[in-house]
């Protein structure tokens, strides 16, 4: 289609067919067309979001048969009819420079030839079966990030495999809150901000790690007056809404938590009564809090002792209206050595606030549930046997990781280490937002069969033996799926942009048709879909008009928590039979600043998603419009170190050397350098936002933390040097 | 006739730049041309400082210094007392752009024309909000009528203050800071 070689914002937003249509009438002036273009009518075709885990509900305006803006579904709990930058420029992918168009094939060092889908299902078939004869299905693993329509299709091809190594994204983002929760409240309850009168916030941040309905939550708590704590090293755009910003040392926090633990204690200001229905293990529990008093932990923390009192006592009077917020990446989802303790004591002191299930303090998520395929008609593969090859679930190795999330970011080291054979990517980027990039790449390119499917080029694409495109979010339905009291669906607002792309149900049922797997997938994405909402009373129809349609909440479930022993467990035994602190216990983390070094500290920005949003062109333009690439270093430091707002430096770990400008400001630890999480893309075949700002994954070595194997992402001290002005 | 006026709190902006490429899609601008900017400001000394964030754009002055400059009569007041540009008549000449206190005009460099918040009239007539008031996620934007204020932006119409009224172009975009 010629029209999509113009770019979009063009003013001149027409297709082939519109110009034909006008230039065949009796007057062709560009004014005339221009007019008729613009005043062309608009439909609204509902989507949900892709550019980040929120998946905001989204009217798609399409004029002229090309997508011209996006506005925010009302009744989609994500976006509540507002929508962030991203949203706004994501959508545009569809027309995007660097997208994927044809099934690709390396030939070479970022050397690919376009081949047929045929050549392209064949050849990966021929070599997977390879794989699994010469090594079984041991080998073979397959990473994602689970969104309702490849949490179908990829595990499903997988089990059909054999394989069992299916991983998510998460030890590249919460894995060590996730596997703390499991086994500590067998699962995750989230912070009820409405209804809390004093709410901690460790690291966590709603307006820039952010949905549409998280920020104006924050804003609509803080607006009426609620106690908010903003912990975090960095004064971070959250302390907007925050009654008190306190900076904390970075890796910190679980010293924070045990003081609090020690205090609500020591002072009686605990639920007596919910510890003895709820918790396993509380003695023992407070054994171990005995010596962690405000007084030590002020030492560790850098956080006054008087406001560590203070926060636990807020906690303790307020409770059960008073909470830690859950947390996510932040501070110790993926990023410090002590997380997955960080988080378990986390779990412990809303316990001792006794705050689970009640207004104000934490509950756990009761979704409405959606159906599935008749499987007598549809046969699902059984369950496969094969023995993970990430380690996760085997003693001695990573037993209490989440076997659904796994470790995804060891799997390069794993190839290197003959562990992996063959490895399907879908739509995450390993080898950017992981440590150590250069060790991904190598690691990615030694495996004997490596597949990519994307939207757009990557660096992880770079490594494939072959690339699988995608067509992007309006082009595609896809299967819906349940938020809040609702379900939504993606539908598609245009035509597919570039004809070899193609909707990935499609894309893993011929795979598994060249597989020899056909028979597991007798069915449409259609079919899957229906069957979906069924039991919710909700037709495709329904969802194609409306895009989100209310359902029936089901009934609230009576108060209970999904362990081994059903209760909380402040003392795990799990943990202890694998040789885990049962109880919480002080672990420094790695990194720590001195006189010459910082810790290299990150996080997200508003409007960027990770790496990939730096890669949408009208997101890149704010980044640079507003320098926001920039290092933040504290301004006494900076001072004494001559540097000065603006200046060129170099970064410097036993890794990388790297060249950055800095912003020097109050807003930061003396001992943190923060670099936003956007930026440092390399891969060759990308023509947006390639070596703009640099990555704190490159300074960071790749490792495993050890109970949930998460990255350890902020373990890293760095030096900092002035280059330039 | 409604005149129209918008009211910023920019003690809730979270700068999450929501409202810029809202307006840019809105208004169908490359990714190089922006309605909306931002100012910041820090304050304050660690562990105390204080951070604002100010979105500006056209201010829609009653006294508009951009309109005077303007050689083809492009830039103008319209009936609901916003500062607008014709496309139709405006040369690119760019005196404008300078002449604006605010550095609230853009330079469409692909059309030639310069170009500027126009309060998405065309969804006010639609009896919509602007782009940037919908989208924005904190509720920092209160979109009203100075003759016949309702509702949350009458209720904030007390509080909010011209920007820099030194500059002695009478605004009607008011703020809160």
């Amino acid at each position: 289609m010629w029209a999509n070689k113009f770019p979009r914002r063009t003013f001149l937003k027409a297709t082939a067919a519109t110009a034909a249509a006008v230039g065949a009438g009796d007057v062709f002036s560009l004014g005339e067309w221009m007019k008729q273009a613009s005043a062309a009518p608009v439909t609204k075709i509902p989507s949900l979001c892709e550019t980040c885990s929120a998946a905001c509900g989204m009217w798609v305006h399409v004029k002229n048969g090309r997508i011209w803006k996006v506005t925010g579904q009302k009744d989609h709990g994500q976006s509540k009819g507002k929508l962030c930058a991203r949203g706004h420029a994501g959508i545009a992918q569809a027309y995007h420079k660097d997208r994927i168009t044809h099934p690709m094939k390396r030939v070479g060092e970022n050397d690919f030839v376009p081949i047929t889908w045929e050549q392209a299902y064949s050849e990966i078939a021929a070599k997977l079966k390879k794989v699994l004869q010469e090594h079984g299905p041991d080998k073979v693993f397959f990473s994602h990030n689970p969104r309702p329509t490849n949490a179908f299709y990829w595990p499903r091809l997988m089990a059909a495999v054999g394989s069992s190594t299916i991983q998510s994204h998460h030890s590249m983002c919460s894995t060590g809150r996730d596997v703390a929760y499991k086994w500590t409240t067998g699962g995750m309850a989230t912070a009820d901000l409405g209804n809390t009168k004093y709410i901690v916030f460790l690291g966590r941040n709603y307006v820039e790690g952010l949905s549409p309905s998280s920020a104006a939550g924050m804003e609509a708590a803080y607006a009426k007056g609620t106690n908010i704590i903003v912990v975090d090293p960095r004064h971070s755009n959250a302390c907007l809404f925050a009654t008190e910003w306190v900076p904390i040392r970075p890796g910190t926090d679980l010293a924070l938590l045990l003081a609090v633990a020690n205090v609500l204690i020591a002072e009686n200001l605990y639920d007596k009564e919910f510890v003895d229905e709820w918790c396993v293990g509380f003695d023992e529990f407070k054994k171990g809090m005995k010596d962690y008093t405000p007084e030590w932990a002020s030492s560790v923390t850098d956080i006054p002792a008087a406001t560590i009192y203070a926060i636990a006592r807020g906690l303790g009077k307020n409770r059960p209206a008073s909470c830690i917020e859950q947390g996510y990446k932040a501070p110790n989802g993926c990023n410090y050595a002590n997380g997955t303790q960080m988080f378990r004591m986390v779990a412990c002191v809303n316990a001792l606030l006794g705050n689970y299930g009640k207004a104000g303090g934490m509950k756990f998520g009761n979704p409405p549930k959606l159906g599935s395929l008749d499987a007598k008609k549809h046969p699902a593969p059984p369950k496969p046997k094969a023995k993970r090859c990430d380690g996760v679930g085997i003693k001695g190795e990573f037993p209490l990781c989440q076997p659904n999330q796994g470790i995804v970011h060891m799997m390069p080291q794993r190839a290197l280490e003959g562990k992996a054979k063959a490895g399907f990517l879908y739509r995450i980027n390993v080898a950017r937002n992981a440590p150590q990039p250069e060790l991904l790449t190598k690691g990615y390119k030694a495996l004997d069969l490596f597949v990519v499917c994307d939207i757009k080029w990557s660096e992880s694409a770079m490594c494939a033996h072959y690339v699988l495109p995608e067509c992007s979010a309006a082009e595609r339905e896809d299967l819906p799926t349940v938020v809040g009291a609702a379900v939504t669906m993606r539908t598609a607002a245009i035509d597919v942009v570039h004809s070899e792309t193609k909707p990935l149900p499609e894309i893993v049922t011929e795979l598994a048709g060249h597989m020899g797997l056909g028979k597991y997938f007798n069915f449409t994405r259609e079919d899957v879909a229906a069957a979906m909402v069924k039991p919710l009373g909700v037709t495709l129809e329904d969802l194609r008009t409306k895009g989100t349609v209310k359902v029936k909440a089901p009934a609230a479930k009576p108060l209970g928590f999904n362990t081994k022993s059903k209760k909380i467990e402040m003392y795990c035994q799990a943990f202890a039979d694998h040789g885990y602190k049962p109880v919480p216990e002080w672990e420094p983390p790695y990194a720590k600043a001195d006189k010459n070094s910082f810790v290299l500290i990150h996080g997200k920005q508003g409007f960027l998603s990770h790496t990939t949003s730096i890669s949408d062109p009208y997101l890149l333009a704010v980044a640079k419009r507003g320098d926001l690439e920039r290092l933040w270093i504290n301004a006494d430091r900076a001072k004494k170190m001559g540097i000065r707002d603006g200046d060129l430096v170099e970064v410097s770990s036993p890794q990388a050397t790297r060249k950055v400008r800095v912003k020097v400001t109050e807003r930061v630890h003396p001992e943190a350098a923060y670099l936003p999480a956007g930026y440092g893309r390399f891969a060759p075949f990308l023509k947006t936002g390639v070596g703009y700002g640099i990555n704190p994954n490159d300074f960071t070595p790749c490792r495993a933390e050890a109970i949930s194997g998460h990255a350890m992402m902020m373990e890293v001290t760095v030096t900092i040097r002035k280059v330039g002005e | 006739m409604p005149r129209y006026a918008m009211i910023i709190d920019a003690k809730k902006c979270v700068g999450c730049y929501a409202c810029q490429v809202a307006c840019q899609m809105q208004n169908e601008l490359g990714p190089e041309n922006a309605y909306i900017r931002f100012e910041d400001r820090e304050t304050g000394k660690y562990p105390n400082p204080k951070y604002v964030m100010v979105p500006l754009q056209c201010q829609h002055c009653q006294d508009a210094p951009c309109v005077p400059v303007c050689p083809t009569t492009a830039s103008h007041k319209d009936k609901n007392g916003l500062t607008m540009v014709d496309k139709d008549k405006c040369m690119g000449c760019r005196r404008c752009v300078p002449a604006c206190p605010y550095n609230a005009r853009t330079y469409l460099k692909d059309e030639g024309i310069v170009q500027a918040c126009n309060m998405c009239l065309s969804l006010v007539k639609q009896g919509e909000e602007p782009a940037c008031v919908s989208t924005c996620l904190t509720k920092a934007r209160y979109f009203g009528d100075l003759d016949n204020p309702k509702g949350e932006f009458a209720k904030q119409l007390a509080k909010a203050k011209q920007l820099r009224p030194d500059f002695g172009t009478k605004p009607t975009l008011l703020y809160i800071i």
